[in-house]
């Protein structure tokens, strides 16, 4: 059902996900986000029309530059949070706070919000440090890998090298008292069934042209490749493969913090509701990490009674156990 | 006592794999799902041995206990230097390799049968005929095969249509092959394709290819969408009266038409029987570029309105994650909510390529329906069939002993 509308506010607005850019693409300070204006006002007034009638909690996403003063006011006119890039120039005025700050940088971070860091495998594997350092300036990291697609054995190995090192600094944080959040970490501890995207499922992006997208990669990458529009509706086609019920692999997966990105399952293996073989690995070598930090953690006192304990399994691509569910 | 149908060859335990050796075929059948037909694009010698090599070089991606060497086109025997010597290379690379597939090998045709009798085919024949497969396509009687198997004309290539008069059938350049094909395959069996226009014809053209010495007709209705009001009914008629007609001529001992099976018409379990009905990505067809395909439906020349879906190539190899929702789609999770509640669910085909052809996305878990109705049309004629069958064996005395007999299912799967 859906719950959420992102409405992004600029053609050039903060990518926040996995998108990542087409080859031809100038480098930009953010991959993948297009040259651009504004989000006409009537199609701003219009889309929170449409998330209101529909029950739609509004996501909007900021571009890097600051809005004019009708636009704050539009904005303000409903319930909502704000996605936007980090560092930004401090707010003149009321009303521009922000619900996640979204960076390229993990270096020095601080901040009262979530934080999404958007990094390639290279960065990622270079900034252990900076990552623990992160998190103990920030109430929640989430970090978003740009370029699953391209791991290979190797990066598995350091991915997983990396991940054990986070997970016993995270440990040392709850033996102090603290209690950071990292997504690839902490997520799969508390939680008790699949807590992914849900583009196309749960939320839906509306663009500044005025057409729905599933969500802000689809657009970015095809303009044509719309779900409908203001004017019209929304109109999903075969809008069941976006549900958890459709998707073979991961409806028998408890890898349960995995972002299950349905832009990435199509571009990797041409269907929205099949991931990838290194989605599926990434997402169990997380799944794996949080087993060991939930039973670390544990051994320190009692810790998430209330949740079960995280299976050990002998597989790292549900893939390759298809032949007990099919 | 009652014939069944022939399993495939190693079903079920051989991998398929299919050159598209050329997509030129001398008939512009009106039913083929072809579209893309053309004359140019012939596959180059280098081309098929970059294909032999990268699968053979590859033995641990391709584990099947067999393998079925599969040569397509249009029509395949145009290509019949180049196919004798792929036949070649492979035999040598399986030897010279000691690959598990030597000897445990078939080489698997479906031709038109115009040229089969041509000294180049005969003498391929004579070559490989212990492991040979070959089924030559006859529609049943002359003015049923003429109705669609037609002679293609130079004006076609330019897309120019001959009149209704114009036509040339195809049915005396084949039928002329037929003891000859017999003689050398007498199990062969044929595939028949129903499209609207051949419903009046069906009862027939059955009892024509049997009377021809076919013992097993392979019939199919197209799985496209273009059924018309009413066709569902005169199909009915026609394979009533085709039951009628095995029956009482006692063709059911000697003869098998897969129209009547005893294991469709019933509802399927959501779990125990959920799998796919396609054979699609546990296949690997090649064309003439050296791409790779899942089935030859979804290579360009096939699809209407869809890109082609490519997995690989001879170069790189196959990308596996392309393959990983064809080897994980199940019935369920591609069929809309009436086929899943359908009392008569059992039997009911579809076609991979077709369902992404049709589907409203570009996606492989859209099941097409259109055959939805024919397909309840046979179950009604089947229950005929079969009930009127049981009350005679069981008049003369003989339900004990097919019970005792039969097979546990003789549906094939693509």
């Amino acid at each position: 059902m859906l719950q959420y509308l992102i409405i992004l506010l600029d053609e050039a607005s903060t990518p926040f996900c996995s998108l990542t850019p087409c080859p031809s693409d100038p480098p930009t300070p953010f991959r993948g986000r297009k040259e651009g204006g504004l989000i006409p006002l009537e199609t701003l007034r219009q889309g929170i029309r449409f998330g209101m009638m529909e029950n739609l909690m509004i996501q909007y996403v900021y571009p890097d530059k600051e809005l004019p003063k009708e636009y704050l006011e539009v904005i303000e006119s409903i319930d909502h949070s704000k996605i936007r890039s980090l560092p930004l120039t401090p707010p003149k005025e009321g009303g521009t706070e922000v619900d996640v700050w979204v960076t390229e940088s993990i270096k020095d971070i601080k901040a009262d919000v979530p934080v999404v860091w958007r990094t390639d495998k290279q960065s990622l594997f270079n900034s252990e440090a900076d990552i623990i350092k992160a998190l103990e300036n920030v109430p929640r990291l989430n970090i978003v890998l740009t370029d699953i697609e391209t791991f290979i054995e190797e990066d598995f190995e350091k991915y997983k090298s990396l991940l054990e090192k986070l997970s016993k600094a995270i440990e040392q944080m709850y033996v102090d008292g603290k209690a950071p959040q990292l997504n690839l970490l902490t997520d799969r501890m508390m939680l008790s069934k699949m807590n992914n995207c849900g583009a196309g499922d749960t939320s839906i992006t509306l663009a500044p042209n005025g057409k729905f997208y599933v969500c802000p990669a689809f657009y970015y990458e095809d303009e044509t490749d719309c779900v409908g529009d203001l004017e019209h509706g929304l109109d999903i086609k075969n809008k069941q493969l976006y549900k958890l019920e459709y998707a073979p692999i991961c409806r028998h997966c408890d890898a349960w913090q995995c972002k299950r990105c349905v832009w990435l399952n199509r571009k990797t293996t041409l269907e929205v509701n099949t991931p990838s073989h290194e989605q599926c690995v990434v997402a169990h070598l997380e799944r794996n990490a949080s087993r060991e930090l939930l039973n670390n953690i544990r051994k320190h006192g009692s810790f998430l009674p209330e949740q079960e304990e995280i299976k050990e399994i002998d597989y790292l691509d549900p893939f390759d156990k298809r032949d007990t569910w099919q | 006592m009652i014939k069944e149908q022939n399993e495939p060859w190693q079903s079920g335990m051989a991998k398929s794999i299919t050159f598209i050796v050329t997509k030129d075929c001398q008939l512009a059948c009106k039913y083929c799902y072809l579209v893309g037909k053309n004359s140019k694009e012939r596959m180059p010698w280098e081309v098929a041995k970059q294909a032999i090599d990268y699968i053979l070089d590859h033995e641990d991606e391709f584990r099947e206990e067999s393998v079925v060497w599969d040569f397509i086109g249009g029509e395949p025997f145009l290509e019949i230097d180049l196919i004798d010597r792929i036949c070649d290379y492979l035999k040598q690379e399986m030897f010279r390799r000691n690959h598990h597939w030597f000897n445990s090998y078939r080489f698997s045709f479906s031709t038109n049968g115009i040229n089969y009798d041509s000294e180049k085919v005969q003498n391929f024949i004579k070559k490989n005929i212990n492991h040979l497969s070959i089924g030559i396509t006859i529609d049943g009687t002359q003015r049923k095969h003429d109705l669609n198997r037609i002679w293609k004309t130079k004006e076609m290539e330019q897309g120019i249509q001959p009149k209704p008069e114009e036509e040339k059938g195809s049915y005396k350049d084949v039928v002329r092959n037929i003891p000859l094909w017999l003689e050398q395959f007498p199990n062969a069996g044929t595939k028949v394709t129903i499209s609207s226009a051949d419903i009046p014809y069906v009862k027939e053209s059955v009892l024509h290819l049997y009377s021809l010495g076919i013992h097993e007709v392979n019939i199919n209705v197209v799985f496209e969408d273009v059924w018309k009001e009413g066709d569902d009914k005169l199909f009915e008629e026609q394979l009533m009266q085709l039951a009628d007609a095995i029956i009482d001529g006692g063709y059911y001992q000697d003869y098998a038409c897969s129209f009547f099976s005893e294991h469709i018409g019933k509802p399927l379990d959501a779990k125990l029987d959920n799998q796919n009905w396609c054979g699609a990505g546990k296949m690997l067809s090649i064309d003439a570029t050296g791409n790779f395909y899942p089935c030859t439906r979804f290579a360009g020349y096939s699809l209407r309105s869809k890109k082609p879906i490519i997995i690989g190539n001879i170069r790189d190899g196959i990308d596996q994650n392309k393959l990983r929702p064809f080897l994980t789609l199940d019935r369920t999770t591609q069929s809309p909510k009436e086929c899943i509640d359908c009392e008569v669910a059992s039997g009911c085909a579809w076609c991979q390529g077709e369902n992404y052809d049709a589907a409203e996305t570009p996606t492989i878990y859209q099941r097409a329906t259109a055959i939805c109705k024919m397909h309840k049309a046979r179950v009604r004629a089947n229950n005929y069939y079969w009930n009127k069958l049981f009350r005679k064996l069981e008049l003369e005395g003989e339900r004990e002993e097919y019970e005792k007999s039969k097979k546990k299912s003789n549906e094939v799967i693509c």
